[in-house]
């Protein structure tokens, strides 16, 4: 306890010479979270290597999902910092926590273009430049014609049991699909899902339905993400009936709009300086996401062996987001 | 040393490339036969959909008149009719009819196509040991193979939906009417042959009127085992989009709904005892109208 209250101190003195000489000198140690997924581990361990090569710091990972580790820095105020934390699930705590000053949200898109929604291959939208929007698609199933019943358009939704199968029941309700010629068809599995949006791609097939991204068949078949045309119609709509089993009279919405924060505590948010900076400056454009999660998928890469791919197949892009004496020393060190 | 302690594998980039090998050859298969193939079994969906649609359709008291009919007609036994009705009722109060009706149709098409298809390899097999040689090997792989595996090339030729669920359960079931077709039609007596051979008998007469009739209690055993091992294939076929009973399961599992899991899976388990009853029954009676004495 004596450490860490001398330590805390020292860190508060060191504030006043100007934390951005401290910590480009002297980072100390930080802890991390790694978030269990494929982009999160992308994520940490390039946030590793730059903070460790760029502004000497000491970077210690910390494994966990989205509501552990929100959990932990919530309550614990440990790890330091977590790159890739999903909002929607914890939003009320998240809220919470920022309000109270406990956790502040440097970077409120780490990845852009991500979240969840109806995506189309890039090849429907070539041919058919007129489909603008959700609004335009819904007007042609004849574009999109199920395999069991060519005479009706197929709308691939989320498997049995996801809770945004509710979303996708009631948003083809809103939108009056069944009576304009269109069916909603149940993948069954992820793997169903994925197989289905492969077949279609592999052929050339005109493809409709649910998906999120940052993920690597997204990025694989470069699915591109419709817009609603509509305007997303509030929560009210959206967590009192679009996203229950039973919602009588669901009102046009465009999904909700996920959002993913990078997180520091209070006391890493005191002592940070220049690297609350580079987190803030650390967006990931996501066609960039996308194709290092093919990279990962395809040579089963690690979060480690992609990040290694990523600092030297991107340069344009990280060295934007450091000082170009940072980037020198990253660069020296790959 | 080296060798000994660490098994010489191929090396990474090397069998990176041979996977990708395999995975570009089936794609470029499907990109140029897929479409093909799923005009190919398009009729076949055309008539489970019409099957189902008519099994949904009709009002439930005359389908369970029906039922009721059929299995008497097969086990001849009262308790039997009042405890399947019972327990359709029951699956209908429950409020699974309609997925026990997809799940009656996709399972009364597979095992009509595993006859279809698995009776006359039987007795292809029966007719030559070279044939019997290929043939079984291939069996043992159907049936030992986990179903996940050839789920893959299933979703990337056909897609996701009810053909591609009915191929994985004919996969899965077909062995058993093949092998025990085969195995009913080699144990016909030698003797019975003969006299066959004697009266002049065509081998295609032969084959008709002495070794399938004979051989007929083997090859209703086939059937049943066929019947049972697609019934346990329902959750799996619903893994890529097959509609009724197993995809009840699948949400269950899912969302840990412990009492829809049961409901689900138990109403399965009374369609297999039925069946299960009924033909073991149906074939029992055969045996005793061929009055054939085994061992």
């Amino acid at each position: 306890m004596k450490n860490l209250f001398a330590a805390a101190a020292i860190a508060t003195v060191g504030l006043g010479f100007g934390s951005a000489a401290m910590a480009q000198e002297d980072c100390g140690e930080i802890s991390m979270a790694e978030f269990n997924w494929a982009s999160g581990e992308l994520l940490a361990a390039v946030d590793k290597i730059i903070l460790e090569e760029g502004y000497g710091c000491d970077v210690e990972l910390v494994v966990g999902g989205t509501a552990p580790i929100f959990a932990s820095m919530n309550e614990k105020g440990t790890p330091d910092i977590a790159g890739e934390q999903w909002v929607n699930a914890v939003r009320q705590l998240v809220d919470q926590a920022i309000d109270e000053g406990r956790l502040f949200a440097v970077n409120t898109a780490p990845i852009t273009g991500l979240g969840e929604g109806w995506w189309v291959p890039p090849y429907t939208l070539e041919a058919n430049p007129e489909l603008k929007t959700a609004l335009d698609i819904i007007e042609r199933p004849d574009l999109f014609p199920w395999a069991e019943d060519p005479s009706k358009g197929a709308i691939v939704g989320c498997p049995a049991g996801w809770g945004c199968q509710f979303v996708m029941n009631n948003l083809f309700q809103a939108y009056d699909m069944e009576a304009k010629g269109w069916v909603l068809v149940d993948p069954g599995s992820a793997a169903g899902l994925d197989g289905s949006i492969a077949k279609a791609n592999e052929r050339g097939e005109n493809w409709l339905g649910y998906y999120w991204s940052p993920t690597s068949i997204i990025g694989k078949y470069n699915l591109q993400p419709v817009p609603f045309g509509v305007e997303y119609a509030g929560d009210e709509n959206w967590n009192g009936c679009i996203s229950l089993e039973t919602c009588i009279d669901p009102a046009k919405t465009s999904w909700i709009k996920s959002e993913v924060f990078t997180i520091v505590t209070d006391e890493f948010m005191q002592r940070g300086g220049p690297i609350n900076e580079y987190l803030a400056a650390r967006v990931y454009p996501g066609s960039v996401m996308g194709e290092m999660l093919v990279y990962m998928s395809e040579e089963q890469a690690d979060g480690e062996d992609a990040a290694y791919e990523f600092l030297s197949r991107f340069e344009n892009v990280w060295t934007q987001w450091v000082s170009p004496e940072v980037a020198a020393k990253v660069k020296a060190s790959l | 040393m080296n060798w000994l302690t660490e098994f010489p594998e191929m090396s990474r980039t090397d069998l990176r490339d041979l996977k990708k090998g395999g995975d570009e050859a089936f794609k470029a298969f499907s990109r140029a036969y897929g479409e093909a193939l799923e005009n190919f079994f398009f009729p076949l969906l055309k008539f489970l959909k019409w099957f189902e649609d008519l099994l949904v359709a009709t009002p439930w008291p005359i389908m369970m008149i029906i039922i009721a009919l059929l299995v008497w007609a097969g086990s001849r036994s009262l308790p039997m009719v009042a405890g399947t009705v019972i327990s359709m009722l029951l699956i209908g109060y429950l409020g699974m009819w309609e997925d026990t009706m997809f799940t009656l149709a996709l399972i009364s098409v597979a095992t009509l196509i595993c006859i279809v298809v698995g009776i006359p390899f039987g007795i292809l097999m029966s007719k030559s040991d070279r044939t019997q040689a290929v043939v079984t090997p291939i069996l043992d792989i159907m049936q030992t193979i986990p179903p996940f595996v050839y789920l893959i090339p299933i979703l990337l030729l056909l897609g996701i939906g009810r053909v591609p669920g009915l191929i994985a359960v004919i996969i899965f079931a077909i062995p058993p009417v093949v092998r025990l077709t085969n195995l009913g039609i080699r144990l016909v007596d030698k003797d019975v042959l003969e006299a066959a051979d004697s009266f002049g008998a065509s081998p295609w007469q032969k084959m008709r009127t002495v070794q399938l009739p004979l051989a007929l209690p083997n090859i209703f055993a086939g059937v049943n085992q066929t019947i049972m091992m697609a019934l346990s294939m329902v959750v799996t076929a619903s893994l890529i989009g097959v509609t009724g009973l197993g995809q009840e399961v699948l949400v269950a599992l899912n969302n840990q709904y412990l009492s829809l899991g049961f409901m689900n899976g138990l109403a399965i388990v009374a369609i297999a005892i039925v069946f299960d009853r009924v033909s073991q029954k149906y074939g029992k009676r055969l045996q005793k109208h061929s009055e054939v004495v085994h061992g």
